[in-house]
C-alpha cells in the first residue's frame, strides 16, 4: 500500500503521472481527484501541474459550457429578484426517496438537497459534505457533514438525519430505486454513525461510484421526523419553500431567507425570489415560451428544439448525455432466448439513418452497449454497420430461414416512433416482420418489463458502471434486479463489472469496460442506436444557468439580467 | 308546466343513474390496473396487491357502485356510529367512530391494539384499546376505523403478515388490517369522493376546473351564438347573392379547418409572430383568468372559427326553407315591409333548427373541449376527464361525468322552453 501524501488518496497520484504522461484528459482527472476527496480547487493546481500540453483536448464537448456559463455569471453584476416559470409535466409526490421521474424530483430539489453534486461538467463535488475520504481500497468511505446547515425549519443537519434517510432508502418497503444502487450496503450495518457530523461506509465489495450514487435523484436528504409525504411536510435544506403544489396544475417555491450558501455578492443565495412550475401540454409549453408566459420548458424534445432553436430572446444549452433509447429483448422468451436472433435485429440498426430520422441527427452513434463515450472509462470501439444480409443469415441459421414476425412495443413519447418506423424498415430486408404496438406513455411503463420486444428510453447515469448495475445483473439470489428489463444475467459479465466498480484506475478500468462492452455487443440484449443530446432552453435574460444531462434545474445561483 | 317540469327532473334523473353505471361499469373493466399508476413501476405485485385492498377494490362492482352513490358509513359492520369531523389544520374531513361520545381510531402496533382519542384541537391521545375483541368462529375479530379514513378489520393474533400503506410507503406489518373498507358519504350526499390520482378530494381539483371551463365555454355562448344567427339569417334572406355567397363559402372554409390547425395558426400568428395576444393559457395562479383575461382571447377565436359557421349554415338553411313558403310570399305579396316580416314571421319559425343545435353544442362546450383545452394548456373539464380515464381514477370521471349530464339535460330544457316560446303550437306534451 502506497502512503498518502498530504493526506491525499493515494491513487490521486497516479492519476496525475498519468495525467502527465498523457494517458487521461485533464476532465477525467479533475473527476477522479474530486470523486476520490481532493476539494477542486487543489484538483484544478494539480491538473495545472500535470501539464495542459499532454492533454487532449478534443473530447472536452458541449458539457463544459453549463460551468463557464455559471462563472462568467460570477463577475460583478449579479441582480437579486424576480422570478422564473417553467413549463413540466407535475405528477403525484409522496416520499422522494420513491421518486422515478426527474420532473419530481426537480420539485424536491428546490427544498431539498443532496449530499453531493455532479455538476454539468460530470464532474461529482461534496455538497451537504464538507468531503469524503475513501480508503485505498475504496471499500470504506467516511463522509464529513457540513457544520452549521439548517433545514426550513430551523433544525440543524445532523448525522441523525442522514441516518435517518439512509434508513429510508435500505428499507425494502419503502421501495426506493437507491437500494439497487447502493447494493454494496448491506443494510444499516453497513452505515456507522461516527459523531454528529460524520458517518461512514462499510462496503461489501470495494466501489468507485459512492459520491456519484448520492446525488442519484431518489437521494434527497430528509429531516429526522419526515413523516412519509413531502408535499405535507415539505422540510429540507435548500434554497427555496414549497408554497403551493397541485397535481397536474402548479407548483410555486418562495426563496429561503436563511439559505446556508452565499451568493458572489456576499449575500445569502438564491438570486431568484420565485419558482413556478406549470403542468401545461408538451406544444403549448413551445408556444408559451415563444409568448414570453414561461421562462423555461423541461426536457424540450428534438422536435421542440427544431422549433425554438432560432428564435430570438431564447438561448439554447446542448449537452451530450448517457440518454438512449435501448431496443430491448428479453431473453427468457422466445424468439430472443436465441442470441443470434438478437444479434440479427441488431444488425438491422442503420445508426446514422436512426439518428437522422428520430433525433434530427442531434447525437452521437452509439454500440449496442450501455455505455456512453462521456462516460469516464467508455472504451472506444467500430460503430456497427448496418448488415441486413448478414442478419438474414445469422436468422436462418437460427431456424428462421423464412423470417418471423414480431411486435416492438414503445411509447408514443419523444423519438420512440421514429426509431420504431425507421426499424420496421431496415429489419424488413432481414426477415424480421416487426407489427408496431405505440401506446401513449402510460401505457408502456405500465409493462415496460414485461414486454419481449421494445423500446425503453433509459436517462443519464454519470458513470457507466452505475447503470450496468443497475439494468444488467442479478440480485444475490440469481433474481434479475428489478430494473433488468431484459432478465440478461451472465455470469463473466457480472465478475468484470464488480471488478470495474472496484477499479480506481481509469486506464485499467478502461480496459475492462472494454471487455464489458465487447461481451454485451457479442451477447448482448440490446440494440442501441444513438446517445441523445440534450437542450436547456431558456429565455436570454436568465444567467448562471446549467444545462445538465439529466435535466436537473439547479436553480441556486440563477439571475435575470433585465431587473 | 309543473307536469312537464316535474317530468324533466324525473328524466335527469334516470339518465344520471344510467350514465354514471354504464360509467363505473366500463371504467372497471377498462380502466386498467390504477395501483401500477399509482405506486410507480418498481412496485413489486405484493405492494400492488396491498394497495388493491385498501383501495377497496377487492369489493365487488356493485359494492363499490353502491358505495359511491350512497356512501357506506351507516351500512358497514363497524358496531360505532361514524361521524364525520372537519381537520381545521388539513381542511379536510376525517371520519371517526363515536364511542360513547367520543371520536376514535384505532391503529395496531406490535400486535396490540390502541385507540385514538379525537380531542377538541385536532390533537389525538393514545391508549391501549382494552378488550374490543369479538368471538367470530376461531378467530377474535375487531371491525375498527383507521387513520386513512377506511373501516378496517383486525384479527387478533393470526400472525399473518400484511402490507400496509403507511405515510412513509409501503411496510410490511404483523396483525395489520385483513379487509378495509374506504369510507364515503355518497355522490347524492355530496362526497364526490377521493381521487386516485391526486389523492386529494374530487372536489379540489374539480370546481376550480369547473369554473374555468364554465367562463370559457359562457364566452363562447355569447360571442358564437349571437354572430352566428346573424350571419345564417343574413345569407339565409340574400339567398343566391354575393353576400350569401361569401358567408357560405368563409363559413365551410372556417368549420372544415380543424380547430387544432386554425388554433396553432392563430397561435404563430397572433401570439409569436405579432405578439398581440397570449399565445396559450398559463394560470400561474387559481385566479389567473381574471386577473388576465387577454388569456382566453385565442381559444375564443379558436371555438368561433370552428362552431359560427356551422350553425350559420344551419340557420341559412332553415331560413331559406321559410322564405320559400306560402305565407312569406303571402307576406311580401299583401304589402308587409321586408324587415317586418322577417323578424315577425319567418325568424321565429326559421330558429326551431338552429337551437336544437346550439343546446347540444353547449353541452360539447362544456366537456367536450380536449383538443382546444391541450393546444392552449387551458386547464379545463375536458382535459380533466380525458386524464382521469386514462388513469382509471373512476371517482374523478364520474364527478365529471355527472356535471356534463346535468349541463346536457339543463340545456335540453331550455331548448324545449325556447321551442314553446317561438312556437306557441308546440305544448309541453
Amino acid at each position: 500500500m502506497k502512503k498518502r501524501k498530504n493526506g491525499l488518496h493515494p491513487a490521486i497520484w497516479d492519476m496525475q503521472s498519468s495525467l502527465r504522461k498523457g494517458n487521461m484528459n485533464r476532465r477525467d482527472f479533475m473527476r477522479f481527484a474530486t470523486l476520490l476527496g481532493a476539494s477542486a480547487a487543489t484538483a484544478t493546481i494539480m491538473s495545472a501541474c500535470g501539464g495542459d500540453t499532454a492533454a487532449p483536448s478534443g473530447s472536452e464537448g458541449a458539457s463544459s459550457t453549463g460551468s463557464e456559463a455559471t462563472e462568467s455569471g460570477a463577475t460583478g453584476s449579479i441582480k437579486r429578484g424576480g422570478s422564473w416559470t417553467s413549463a413540466m409535466e407535475l405528477q403525484a409526490i409522496d416520499h422522494p426517496a420513491r421518486l422515478s421521474w426527474t420532473q419530481g424530483a426537480n420539485i424536491v430539489r428546490q427544498v431539498s438537497e443532496y449530499l453531493t453534486e455532479t455538476g454539468a461538467d460530470n464532474i461529482t463535488r461534496p455538497y451537504l459534505l464538507e468531503r469524503w475520504e475513501a480508503n485505498d481500497d475504496v471499500t470504506e468511505w467516511t463522509l464529513y457533514l457540513k457544520k452549521g446547515i439548517n433545514f426550513n425549519n430551523g433544525q440543524e443537519l445532523q448525522a441523525d438525519d442522514v441516518m435517518f434517510t439512509i434508513g429510508e432508502w435500505l428499507n425494502e418497503d419503502v421501495g426506493s430505486s437507491m437500494l439497487g444502487l447502493l447494493s454494496y450496503l448491506d443494510g444499516m450495518q453497513s452505515v456507522e454513525k461516527v459523531d454528529d457530523y460524520t458517518i461512514k461506509f462499510h462496503l461489501s465489495a470495494g466501489n468507485i461510484g459512492v459520491p456519484e450514487h448520492l446525488f442519484h435523484y431518489p437521494g434527497i436528504i430528509l429531516p429526522r421526523d419526515f413523516g412519509g409525504d413531502f408535499i405535507k411536510q415539505p422540510v429540507g435544506t435548500g434554497p427555496f419553500t414549497l408554497e403551493e403544489y397541485a397535481e397536474g396544475e402548479r407548483a410555486r417555491f418562495k426563496r429561503r431567507e436563511d439559505y446556508w450558501r452565499n451568493g458572489a455578492d456576499g449575500k445569502s443565495l438564491p438570486y431568484l425570489d420565485e419558482l413556478t412550475y406549470i403542468s401545461i401540454d408538451r406544444d403549448a409549453s413551445v408556444a408559451a415560451i415563444q409568448g414570453g408566459q414561461v421562462d423555461s420548458l423541461f426536457q424540450p424534445r428534438p422536435s421542440d428544439w427544431q422549433a425554438l432553436k432560432d428564435v430570438p430572446g431564447l438561448t439554447v444549452r446542448p449537452v451530450s448525455t448517457a440518454q438512449c433509447y435501448v431496443t430491448r429483448m428479453r431473453v427468457d422468451l422466445e424468439p430472443w432466448t436465441d442470441v443470434r436472433v438478437r444479434n440479427a435485429l441488431k444488425m438491422c440498426h442503420d445508426r446514422e439513418k436512426i439518428l437522422q430520422l428520430a433525433y434530427f441527427g442531434e447525437g452521437d452513434l452509439s454500440i449496442d452497449a450501455h455505455v456512453a463515450p462521456v462516460h469516464p472509462a467508455y472504451c472506444e470501439q467500430p460503430i456497427p454497420k448496418y448488415d441486413p444480409e448478414g442478419a438474414k443469415a445469422l436468422l436462418a441459421e437460427a431456424g428462421y430461414p423464412d423470417g418471423l414476425t414480431v411486435t416492438l412495443v414503445t411509447k408514443n413519447d419523444e423519438a420512440e416512433p421514429a426509431i420504431a418506423q425507421a426499424l420496421k424498415e431496415m429489419a424488413a430486408p432481414a426477415g424480421f416482420d416487426l407489427q408496431l404496438d405505440i401506446t401513449e406513455p402510460g401505457g408502456y411503463w405500465e409493462r415496460w418489463a414485461d414486454v419481449d420486444l421494445g423500446v425503453t428510453a433509459w436517462s443519464h447515469r454519470p458513470l457507466g458502471t452505475m447503470v450496468l448495475a443497475l439494468g444488467y445483473i442479478a440480485d444475490e439470489e440469481g433474481v434479475p434486479v428489478p430494473w433488468n428489463e431484459t432478465r440478461w444475467v451472465d455470469e463473466e459479465f457480472s465478475t468484470k463489472l464488480r471488478e470495474a466498480e472496484a477499479t480506481l484506475d481509469v486506464e485499467a478500468r478502461r480496459k475492462i469496460f472494454c471487455e464489458l462492452e465487447t461481451i454485451m455487443q457479442e451477447r448482448g440484449p440490446i440494440g442501441n442506436a444513438f446517445w441523445k443530446k440534450m437542450w436547456n432552453i431558456t429565455r436570454s435574460n436568465f444567467e448562471g444557468v446549467q444545462s445538465h444531462p439529466t435535466s436537473y434545474d439547479l436553480m441556486t445561483e440563477v439571475w435575470r439580467n433585465d431587473l | 308546466m309543473v307536469r312537464f317540469l316535474i317530468r324533466s327532473f324525473a328524466s335527469t334523473v334516470v339518465t344520471m343513474l344510467l350514465v354514471s353505471m354504464v360509467l363505473f361499469f366500463l371504467v372497471d373493466v377498462g380502466g386498467g390496473d390504477v395501483t401500477v399508476k399509482i405506486l410507480g413501476i418498481q412496485a413489486t405485485p405484493e405492494q400492488r396487491e396491498s394497495l388493491h385492498k385498501q383501495l377497496g377494490l377487492d369489493q365487488s362492482t356493485i359494492t363499490r357502485y353502491a358505495t359511491w352513490l350512497i356512501g357506506n358509513d351507516w351500512w358497514v359492520p363497524v358496531e360505532y356510529p361514524i361521524i364525520s369531523v372537519t381537520n381545521a389544520k388539513t381542511g379536510e374531513n376525517e371520519y371517526w367512530a363515536d364511542v360513547n361520545g367520543q371520536p376514535t381510531r384505532w391503529a395496531m402496533e406490535d400486535g396490540e391494539l390502541f385507540a385514538f382519542q379525537h380531542q377538541a384541537d385536532d390533537s389525538t391521545v393514545k391508549e391501549l384499546a382494552g378488550d374490543v375483541w369479538q368471538k367470530d368462529g376461531e378467530q377474535e375479530i375487531f371491525w375498527g376505523l383507521n387513520n386513512a379514513n377506511s373501516a378496517v378489520k383486525w384479527v387478533r393474533g393470526s400472525g399473518v403478515s400484511v402490507f400496509i400503506r403507511t405515510a412513509a410507503g409501503i411496510r410490511e406489518v404483523k396483525d395489520g388490517p385483513t379487509q378495509y373498507i374506504p369510507l364515503s358519504k355518497g355522490m347524492l350526499r355530496g362526497d364526490l369522493g377521493r381521487s386516485m390520482q391526486t389523492r386529494r378530494p374530487v372536489a379540489v381539483t374539480l370546481w376550480p376546473r369547473v369554473r374555468n371551463t364554465a367562463i370559457l365555454a359562457f364566452a363562447a355562448f355569447l360571442l358564437i351564438m349571437p354572430l352566428a344567427l346573424f350571419l345564417g339569417i343574413i345569407a339565409g334572406i340574400s339567398e343566391g347573392r354575393p353576400i350569401d355567397r361569401f358567408i357560405s363559402v368563409t363559413s365551410l372554409a372556417a368549420t372544415a379547418t380543424p380547430e387544432f390547425v386554425s388554433g396553432i395558426f392563430l397561435i404563430l400568428v397572433l401570439g409569436i409572430w405579432l405578439k398581440l395576444v397570449p399565445p396559450v393559457a398559463v394560470f400561474l395562479t387559481d385566479d389567473a383568468i381574471f386577473q388576465n383575461p387577454e388569456m382566453l382571447i385565442l381559444p375564443l377565436l379558436t371555438l368561433t372559427l370552428i362552431e359560427v359557421g356551422y350553425i350559420a349554415r344551419m340557420t341559412r338553411a332553415s331560413m331559406v326553407e321559410v322564405m320559400g313558403t306560402a305565407y312569406i310570399r303571402t307576406a311580401v305579396i299583401k304589402g308587409m315591409p321586408f324587415s317586418r316580416v322577417v323578424i315577425r314571421h319567418a325568424i321565429r319559425n326559421a330558429l326551431m333548427a338552429p337551437i336544437t343545435v346550439i343546446m347540444l353544442h353547449v353541452n360539447w362546450l362544456v366537456g367536450g373541449l380536449v383538443v382546444v383545452e391541450a393546444i392552449f394548456g387551458y386547464p379545463g373539464l375536458g382535459n380533466y376527464i380525458y386524464d382521469a380515464a386514462i388513469f382509471g381514477d373512476f371517482s374523478a370521471v364520474l364527478a365529471a361525468a355527472m356535471i356534463t349530464v346535468i349541463i346536457a339535460v339543463v340545456t335540453r330544457l331550455l331548448g324545449d322552453l325556447a321551442y314553446t316560446f317561438l312556437n306557441p303550437r308546440i305544448r309541453y306534451s
